[in-house]
């Protein structure tokens, strides 16, 4: 029966709040660690690209941030230089680390950080309600965060520094290359999105939305990288 | 609530209750009836029916030796005063006579056969089951006139006291009875389970009414011969084929079928119908263009029904009866069919014969049944999560009853005893997430997470026996006691479950009745079955009830009930399954139902408090399903060729648990919801009004029949719950549906 409440909600249910590609939103749209695994000694810097409701996406530094999980992993993330980052222990810690939570050894070990905006960093903030993420750097291990090809919009190359513009009342496609696995999510403020979460999706901008506004792309790889790119946009 | 477990206590003791209950008073004797001393008179209510279940109209029933005659209504009841123990003479021109026994103030049915048809002229069918207070019964034709069903059976369900009305069915039955939860409940049809009663989509049952004969509700205290449910019983019947040769059509904007009965020989009788939706041929329609969707298998279903009756001897019928169910449906939520991780498939299919024999000799009576059953839930969501069940299981039940007249002291005795085994295989292939268990918050949706696997086979054995009797300590007095044994192999788990009722009429037309039982359902909800962890649910009920017949054709019910809950099954800490959680439920119910002339009345409330605790030292809190009010008030008058009805509904929205943010998690690119208190915000109330016309005509030599039925015809929007925003930081109301209109025609040939 689910299935069916499914349907009812693709087809009619979802008029009243913001869809999920919406860019003109409140919230902390991903978390990035740079890299998002290191091995023993390396450094990873933990930073965010946040929506605000009538306000461009920027990447910010999180103001608060801790380690959710292990405990004994606490002093592994500090604030230095206007960054928070995160210090893989040496190759000892993590091994007990390993035996404390019960990991073969040798495998990496995640590290979940928490990170928080007060609400009183975004427009339409809810009393004592902190926007938080979390997101695992993984210890003893390595690699980066994905590279972002060069994303096409209406089949044209699109590069970040350009304002885009696209036509209304026309299916703009939009396409990105990622590797298999990854997790794409395309945002905007400007029109409606289709496909949001597929590789080639595709952007409509009908006469009674907003002309102008921003376009993002946000990847994920398998091991936890993340990848992002923000256009400003106009529809004419 | 003290006076209510005494009682229980008393009653599943088996206790004899009746000896110390005070000597009820002799009914005065009704001067226009002969009178014996030694045989006190009652009032007696009867129905008379034909070979196939239908009334008989206008047949006279008379008092062997004496003039007083009264006649059969067109529902096939009378009413008398005769002395115990008296012979009733039921005559017909178009029947032969049959004779009957009075043995206590409500026969069971007599049936009148042809002179074409068998020399025996009186056939008990077997034992009706044991109906409890505030059980109920709609015919077929009952049920095809409550406005607001699309003479649907799910739907009219919901008219019932006790049946917690929503406005799309849940759970695998679609019905939630008092208040807990739609798997503490059984569906049977013919006296098996089915594995589930509607549709995927169009809201409609597996079986069209036209082939029911009589949907039987018992929302608790049910019989011995019953099992494996905690909280009510919901029991249909199919009809045999009619004794003419006949096929009708019916169309409408859910579905159409056909429906061929008849004899074959003198001695039987055959019914088959085929349904298929057709509704998937206007929703695509009536989706917009811009929405992601793409439904490459448009929601359909089909179901089938094909029934034998064969009178072998005087003594033996024997029964063949099948059902078969298919729904399919597959769906892209975008409109590029190539993206498999927006892909969702579904297959629900199942198929279950009976065969039954039933015996009579004297005063015994044997029925055996063998029913196999073959089903498959299939669905896949997304690239990983999938869910692969077939599990073929066969069910022989076997029961025995014994009438007495007088035996050791007491009247009308009746002793059953009978036993079944279900015994399936299930082949199971899973990758899901972690369940939702009863209460639980909604989880974020994760089309990536697969923590629960499992690809192997399982047996599924279960046993059960039982033995009850029934009897009449005095005229006013009939006590039902007996117990259940169930043995569910793979938890290893035996139970017994002792059940009992008093019956006393303390007035002329009124009646009350105590019951009082222990109930169990083994593990077999959503993963249950793969646990190794987890023994079955129990419940313990007692209902008190009141029952008040002024004239023929009227009746008002009330009942009040109290379950005591126990061994709920919830999830453990680290995701496994126990049985920590117990809950209570206390309600009330009303029902007045009046069948006369041209009317059909029905005025249904029920009050209901449900509440449950999960694991111990946790805070109380509601069901899901606890709806405190609900109430339905129906009416339907025939005259020539129109039948006209209206249906108005109230009742109270059901409770929800409030998210109050989310945090995301951005690898896994969720959001993970932080909630209220559960279940503690509560969908407002809703009401509607359905009204239905009927109008029939003759087409040459076809029978003609057009409806419209209007779903909440003054357009009412009330709330049903509230959906969140992706991140839980936005929340929209889901409210009901609009006005529905079917519109349908059928054709008898």
């Amino acid at each position: 029966m689910k299935y069916l409440v499914l349907i009812v909600v693709l087809v009619g249910c979802s008029g009243d709040i913001d869809e999920q590609w919406q860019l003109d939103h409140d919230r902390i749209i991903a978390v990035r660690a740079t890299p998002p695994r290191i091995v023993s000694g390396a450094q990873s810097q933990i930073d965010t690209l946040v929506g605000r409701n009538g306000a461009r996406p920027t990447e910010e530094t999180p103001p608060g941030a801790m380690v959710v999980t292990p405990e004994s992993l606490a002093s592994t993330l500090r604030f230095d230089g206007g960054r928070w980052v995160v210090t893989a222990p040496d190759e000892a810690r993590l091994a007990a680390v390993r035996t404390e939570l019960g990991l073969p050894p040798g495998a990496p070990v995640p590290l979940l950080v928490g990170v928080g905006f007060p609400e009183t960093a975004f427009p339409s903030g809810i009393p004592d309600e902190p926007i938080a993420a979390v997101k695992t750097v993984w210890l003893g291990d390595s690699a980066d965060n994905p590279m972002l090809g060069e994303p096409t919009v209406d089949g044209v190359a699109a590069p970040t520094t350009a304002e885009l513009v696209v036509a209304s009342l026309t299916d703009i496609p939009l396409s990105v290359e990622v590797s298999e696995g990854d997790d794409v999510n395309w945002l905007t403020s400007c029109g409606t999105m289709h496909d949001f979460d597929l590789p080639q999706a595709y952007l409509r901008v009908e006469l009674e939305d907003p002309t102008t506004g921003d376009l993002a792309v946000v990847v994920r790889s398998e091991v936890g990288g993340v990848a992002w790119r923000v256009w400003s946009i106009r529809a004419e | 609530m003290k006076f209510l477990r005494w009682v229980a206590a008393l009653l599943v003791a088996g206790a004899g209750i009746a000896s110390a209950q005070p000597a009820p008073e002799e009914p005065a004797p009704d001067p226009a009836q002969p009178t014996d001393p030694s045989k006190p008179t009652i009032s007696v209510r009867g129905r008379v029916i034909d070979a196939l279940g239908r009334p008989v109209r206008n047949a006279t029933v008379t008092i062997e030796g004496d003039t007083v005659t009264v006649r059969t209504g067109r529902d096939g009841w009378f009413k008398l005063r005769a002395p115990i123990g008296s012979t009733l003479v039921i005559d017909s021109k178009t029947f032969g006579t049959a004779l009957a026994t009075v043995t206590g103030d409500v026969l069971d049915d007599i049936v009148l056969l042809t002179e074409a048809q068998l020399g025996e002229t009186i056939t008990v069918e077997s034992e009706a089951p044991s109906a409890a207070p505030g059980a109920a019964q709609l015919d077929r034709k009952e049920l095809q006139r409550i406005p607001g069903t699309g003479g649907d059976i799910v739907r009219a369900l919901t008219v019932m006291p006790g049946v917690v009305n929503l406005q799309l069915p849940l759970g695998y039955s679609g019905v939630v009875i008092r208040g807990s939860s739609p798997q503490d409940s059984k569906v049977l049809i013919d006296g098996f389970e089915v594995p589930v009663l509607f549709h995927n989509i169009g809201f409609r049952a597996v079986v069209p009414a036209e082939t029911i004969a009589a949907l039987d509700y018992i929302p608790g205290g049910f019989d011995v011969s019953y099992g494996r449910a905690t909280s009510g019983i919901v029991a249909l019947t199919t009809r045999a084929g009619d004794d003419k040769r006949s096929t009708q059509a019916e169309i409408s904007m859910i579905d159409g079928g056909l429906l061929a009965q008849g004899p074959a020989g003198d001695d039987t009788r055959y019914l088959f119908a085929l349904r298929r939706s057709t509704i998937d041929f206007v929703l695509p329609a009536v989706i917009p263009d811009s929405v992601d969707l793409s439904l490459t298998t448009v929601p359909r279903y089909y179901d089938g029904q094909l029934r034998l009756d064969h009178q072998y001897s005087k003594r033996l019928k024997l029964t063949l009866s099948t059902i078969a169910t298919d729904d399919t449906f597959e769906l892209f939520a975008t409109k590029n069919e190539d993206a498999r991780s927006k892909r969702f498939y579904n297959r629900t299919r199942f198929v279950r014969l009976t065969g039954a024999a039933s015996y009579k000799d004297g005063p015994w009576q044997a029925n055996l049944a063998l029913s196999g059953l073959a089903q498959q839930f299939l669905f896949e969501a997304g690239l990983y999560q999938k869910i692969d069940i077939r599990t073929p299981t066969v069910t022989p039940r076997f029961e025995l009853t014994r009438t007495e007249p007088k035996a050791i002291g007491l009247k009308d005795v009746v002793w059953r005893l009978g036993a079944e085994i279900q015994s399936g295989r299930g082949a199971i292939d899973l990758a899901l997430p972690v369940e939702r268990r009863e209460g639980e918050p909604m989880p974020a949706m994760d089309p990536e997470d697969t923590s629960v696997k499992f690809n192997g086979g399982i047996w599924v054995t279960d046993f059960a026996a039982w033995s009850a009797i029934s009897a009449n300590f005095d005229p006013r007095i009939r006590v039902t006691t007996g117990v259940r044994a169930e043995y569910y192999v793979r938890p290893d788990e035996l139970s017994l479950q002792p059940r009992g009722e008093v019956q006393v009429k303390v007035a002329d037309h009124w009646k009350v009745r105590l019951s009082a039982g222990s109930f169990r359902r083994p593990p077999e909800y959503q993963s249950e079955f793969l646990s190794k962890t987890a023994n079955g649910e129990r419940s313990r009920q007692t209902i008190v009830g009141l029952e008040y017949e002024p004239r023929d054709g009227a009746r008002v019910q009330a009942s009040a009930y109290y379950t005591d809950r126990t061994a709920l099954i919830t999830h453990n800490m680290d995701n496994t399954l126990g049985n920590n959680g117990r809950g209570t439920t206390t309600g009330a119910e009303l029902l007045a139902t009046y069948r006369g002339g041209p009317w059909f009345l029905w005025l249904s409330y029920s009050y209901s408090h449900s509440t449950r605790v999960d694991r111990p030292g946790e805070d109380s809190r509601l069901f899901d399903f606890d709806q405190p009010h609900s109430m339905n008030a129906a009416v339907s008058w025939q005259r020539g060729r129109w039948t006209l009805g209206g249906r108005f509904q109230l009742y109270s929205g059901l409770p929800h648990t409030p998210f109050t943010n989310g945090v995301l998690e951005s690898d896994r690119n969720i959001y993970i919801p932080i909630n209220g208190p559960v279940n503690s915000e509560r969908a407002p109330i809703h009401h509607q009004l359905d009204l239905r016309v009927d109008f029939a005509w003759k087409w040459g030599p076809v029978a003609m029949t057009a409806f419209l039925d209007v779903q909440n015809a003054y357009m009412n929007e009330s709330i049903v719950t509230y959906f969140y925003s992706y991140d839980y930081s936005q929340r929209a109301a889901f409210t009901s549906l609009p006005i529905i209109p079917s519109l349908g025609l059928r054709g008898i040939l």
